[in-house]
C-alpha cells in the first residue's frame, strides 16, 4: 500500500478529479485503511464545496449599479 | 561532411566507449554532436535502453523496425547504418533488401509484419493511430510492454532520423538503394500532418496502454521532475508500463533541456512548441504553451506562437530559429546544410545551432509517443488551437488554404469581441455593457488583491477609467475579461503600493514555504452545511478567505468564488497551471484548518 506521503503527493489532483484510473486505485486502496488521510480528504472536500456554494463576494446590483454608472457619468463629462 | 565541427573527446567518454563495445565503431551520427558532449550522452542512453538491452520483442524485430522506418523517411545514413546491422545479426542481402522495398510479407510472421505496419504507421502518420490499432497487436499475440517497446523504438527512429537529417552525418558503409518513395503529398515526409476524421478523433481516447502506479518516492526520476517542473506530466505517468525505458528518457531530456549552456530554456521551449503545432500535437502544444507561461513568457505570446510564431513578439533571430526547426521537423526532405550558415549569420553560435537540431528530433521524438500511447492531456490547449488545427500548419493538408499570416485575434472567438470593437470605436454604451458584465470578477479579483471589500469597491472605478483609457490598446490577443483582470491588478498594485505595505501577489512559481500538513484530524459533520445559515456560512468562508496569503488568496477567489478553470486562472494571473495548482491546494487546506472548529463532529459550535 501506498505511504501518506505518496498519498498527500497526489491529493491535489485527486481533489480534482484528475488522476488515472491507476493512481485513483492506489489512493482508495490508502483511503479505506488510513483514518487521518480519510479524514484529510472528506474534510477537504467538504471544504471545496461549502466554499464554491458559499456565493462569498458577490456585490450586490445596488452596489455595482452605482459604481458603474459614476464611472460612465465621468466619462461622459470627459468628452463633454 | 557533418555539418558541424568536431571536437576531440576524451577516450574515455563513457558512451563511446559503450558503442565501441556494443558495435565495435562510434557512429558518425554520434561524432556529428562533439560540440555538446551531453546530447551524445542522451543519445545513448536511449539507444541502450531500447535498442541494444534485451526488451520485451528481439533484437532482431527491433532492427528490422528502425531499418523500415528509416527506409520509409527516405533517411540514406539510418538505412546503410541499420542496414549494416542486420547484416551483422545473420540477415542476408536479399532480406535486407526485401525490407527496404516494403515487401517483406512472404519471409515474416504475421504478427511480426502487423507489429512492422503498425510502426511505419505511426512513424508516417501518428494521428492516425487510435485504440483499435493497439487492439489489432493484441489480437496478434503482442502483450502491453511489447506494444509499449514497439511505439517507443518507433519514436526513437523518429529521433534519429530527424537528426541524421539536420546534422548531415557522413554515412559510414555503402548507401543502399531505396525504393522511390510514393507519398500522398510530394516532397513531404512529416509523419503528423494529416487530420484524423472526427469519428477517428473519437476513439482516440488515451491512454492506449496500462500504466500503473509509480511513487515520485519510489522512483527518482519523478521526484526530480516534480521539483524542476512543479508537477509530473502525464506524459511520464502515462509510461510507467516499462521503468526502465521511462528512466532513460527522463535522464536523456534533461541532459537536452534543463541546461543553458547553447540555448536558452525559453528557446528551447519555443522549438518544442513550434515543431508540435505544426505536427498538430494538441497534448504537446498544451504542455509547452504552459512551460513558457513557468519560464515567464506571457501567455499570448506562447498562444502566439502555437498557431503563427512569425506573427509573435519574438526576436527575429528566435522566429529564424524556429522557422529552422519546423522544417527540419516537419520537411526534412527540404532541410539542406545551406540552413545552417543563415543561422550563423543571425548571430547563432554552432553548439546553439547542434541543440536547436537535437530539441527539435525530441520534439518528435515525444509527438511520436504521445500519439502512439494516446496520452491524455494535463491541459486545456491554447484558445482557438483545437478548431483551427487544420489550418494552422502549413504542413497540413489543409481543407482551408492557409492565407497569409495567422493571428491569435482572429481565431479566439470571444464573445465579447464585437462590444470591444464598438467600445474601441468610441461608443460608450458598448463599454458600459462590458463593464457591467464583467463587473462582478472584476470586484473579486480586486478584493482578492487589496485583501479588503470596501477598497475594492473603492478601486472599481480607477480599474474602470483604466480600462477605458487603454482599451485602445488592447489587441485582442487575450479574451477580454482576461485583460480586464491584469488591468485591475495594475490597478490593485498602485494602491498596495501607496499603502507601502505590498503583500506578494506572485512571488516565485513553485513556492514550497510554509507547512502544508494539515493540523486538524477531527472528522467533519455529514452535513456541515446543515449546522449553520447560509448567511453565517457565507461569513465564515468570506472572513477565512480574507485571511489567506494574498497569492493563495487570488487563487481561491478565481477558481472556487469565480468558478473560472484551473487553465482560465492560469491565464489570468500569467502563472502555469501546475503553480496555480499549488496555491489552490495551499489556499484550500488553509481554509480547511480555518472552518474545521466550526464543522468538526460533536464540537461545541462557535459562532463564526
Amino acid at each position: 500500500m501506498i505511504t501518506c506521503e505518496e498519498f498527500f503527493a497526489e491529493f491535489a489532483d485527486y481533489l480534482e478529479n484528475q488522476v488515472s484510473p491507476e493512481v485513483r486505485k492506489e489512493l482508495e486502496l490508502h483511503l479505506a485503511e488510513c483514518r487521518a488521510c480519510h479524514v484529510l480528504y472528506d474534510s477537504s472536500c467538504k471544504t471545496v464545496k461549502i466554499v464554491t456554494e458559499s456565493r462569498s463576494f458577490e456585490l450586490p446590483q445596488d452596489v455595482t449599479g452605482p459604481i458603474v454608472d459614476r464611472v460612465i457619468e465621468k466619462l461622459r463629462t470627459e468628452r463633454g | 561532411m557533418s555539418i558541424f565541427r568536431k571536437v576531440q573527446l576524451n577516450d574515455e567518454f563513457a558512451p563511446f566507449a559503450a558503442f565501441r563495445e556494443s558495435l565495435g565503431f562510434v557512429p558518425n551520427l554520434l561524432q556529428a554532436q562533439t560540440l555538446l558532449p551531453r546530447v551524445i550522452e542522451a543519445q545513448a542512453m536511449l539507444e541502450s535502453a531500447v535498442r541494444l538491452r534485451e526488451g520485451s520483442i528481439s533484437r532482431l524485430q527491433k532492427e528490422r523496425i528502425l531499418l523500415s522506418v528509416a527506409a520509409d523517411r527516405q533517411d540514406n545514413y539510418c538505412v546503410s547504418m541499420d542496414s549494416k546491422i542486420l547484416s551483422s545479426l545473420g540477415l542476408s542481402d536479399a532480406q535486407i533488401d526485401d525490407l527496404l522495398a516494403g515487401n517483406s510479407n512472404a519471409a515474416l510472421p504475421a504478427a511480426e509484419l502487423a507489429c512492422l505496419q503498425f510502426c511505419l504507421n505511426l512513424s508516417r502518420n501518428a494521428p492516425s493511430v487510435s485504440s483499435q490499432d493497439i487492439d489489432a497487436l493484441r489480437a496478434c499475440g503482442f502483450g502491453d510492454e511489447s506494444i509499449f517497446e514497439a511505439v517507443f523504438l518507433t519514436a526513437f527512429a523518429v529521433y534519429r532520423c530527424t537528426l541524421s537529417a539536420g546534422l548531415g552525418a557522413d554515412l559510414e558503409f555503402e548507401p543502399r538503394m531505396l525504393a522511390p518513395k510514393i507519398m500522398d503529398q510530394p516532397g513531404r515526409v512529416a509523419p503528423h500532418g494529416s487530420l484524423p476524421h472526427a469519428h477517428e478523433a473519437a476513439q482516440r481516447k488515451g491512454p492506449y496502454l496500462p500504466a500503473p502506479y509509480l511513487s515520485p518516492i519510489a522512483f527518482t526520476p519523478f521526484a526530480i521532475v516534480e521539483k524542476s517542473h512543479g508537477f509530473i506530466p502525464n506524459f511520464f505517468r502515462s509510461q510507467t508500463l516499462r521503468p526502465d525505458l521511462l528512466e532513460a528518457e527522463m535522464e536523456a531530456v534533461g541532459r537536452i533541456l534543463l541546461p543553458e549552456d547553447a540555448l536558452t530554456r525559453v528557446q528551447k521551449e519555443c522549438i518544442l512548441l513550434a515543431v508540435s503545432a505544426a505536427n498538430l500535437n494538441s497534448y504537446c502544444v498544451a504542455m509547452h504553451c504552459n512551460l513558457l507561461r513557468g519560464l515567464g513568457l506571457p501567455s499570448e505570446e506562447g498562444d502566439q506562437v502555437a498557431v503563427d510564431h512569425h506573427e509573435s513578439k519574438l526576436p527575429e533571430s528566435d522566429k529564424a530559429l524556429l522557422d529552422f526547426a519546423v522544417k527540419l521537423g516537419t520537411r526534412p526532405s527540404e532541410f539542406s546544410r545551406e540552413d545552417v550558415p543563415k543561422l550563423k549569420a543571425l548571430g547563432f553560435t554552432e553548439e546553439q545551432i547542434l541543440e536547436g537540431v537535437v530539441v527539435t528530433a525530441l520534439n518528435n521524438f515525444a509527438n511520436t509517443l504521445q500519439m502512439g500511447l494516446g496520452i491524455e492531456p494535463d491541459f486545456a490547449p491554447p484558445p482557438g488551437f483545437e478548431e483551427n488545427k487544420v489550418h494552422l500548419s502549413g504542413a497540413a493538408p489543409a481543407p482551408m488554404q492557409r492565407e497569409g499570416a495567422v493571428h491569435l485575434v482572429d481565431i479566439l472567438q470571444d464573445t465579447d469581441a464585437e462590444l470591444v470593437a464598438q467600445a474601441q470605436a468610441g461608443q460608450l454604451e458598448a463599454f458600459e455593457e462590458l463593464v457591467r458584465k464583467h463587473s462582478q470578477l472584476i470586484y473579486r479579483a480586486l478584493v482578492a488583491m487589496l485583501g479588503n471589500p470596501a477598497d475594492a469597491q473603492d478601486a472599481m472605478q480607477d480599474a474602470f477609467l483604466s480600462a477605458f483609457k487603454h482599451i485602445g490598446g488592447f489587441q485582442g490577443r487575450s479574451k477580454f475579461s482576461t485583460w480586464l483582470v491584469s488591468i485591475s491588478r495594475n490597478t490593485a498594485l498602485q494602491r498596495l503600493r501607496a499603502r507601502k505595505n505590498v503583500e506578494s501577489l506572485d512571488e516565485g512559481e513553485y513556492d514550497e514555504e510554509g507547512d502544508l500538513r494539515p493540523h486538524q484530524l477531527r472528522a467533519w459533520d455529514d452535513n456541515p452545511e446543515q449546522c449553520c445559515s447560509k448567511s453565517e456560512i457565507r461569513q465564515l468562508v468570506e472572513k477565512g478567505i480574507l485571511q489567506l496569503p494574498a497569492k493563495y488568496r487570488v487563487v481561491v477567489m478565481l477558481r472556487d468564488i469565480e468558478q473560472l478553470s484551473t487553465d482560465e486562472v492560469a491565464r489570468q494571473l500569467e502563472l502555469s497551471v501546475p503553480a496555480v495548482k499549488v496555491r489552490l491546494l495551499r489556499g484550500r487546506l488553509m481554509l480547511r484548518e480555518w472552518l474545521s472548529p466550526h464543522f468538526a463532529a460533536n464540537l461545541r459550535r462557535t459562532a463564526p
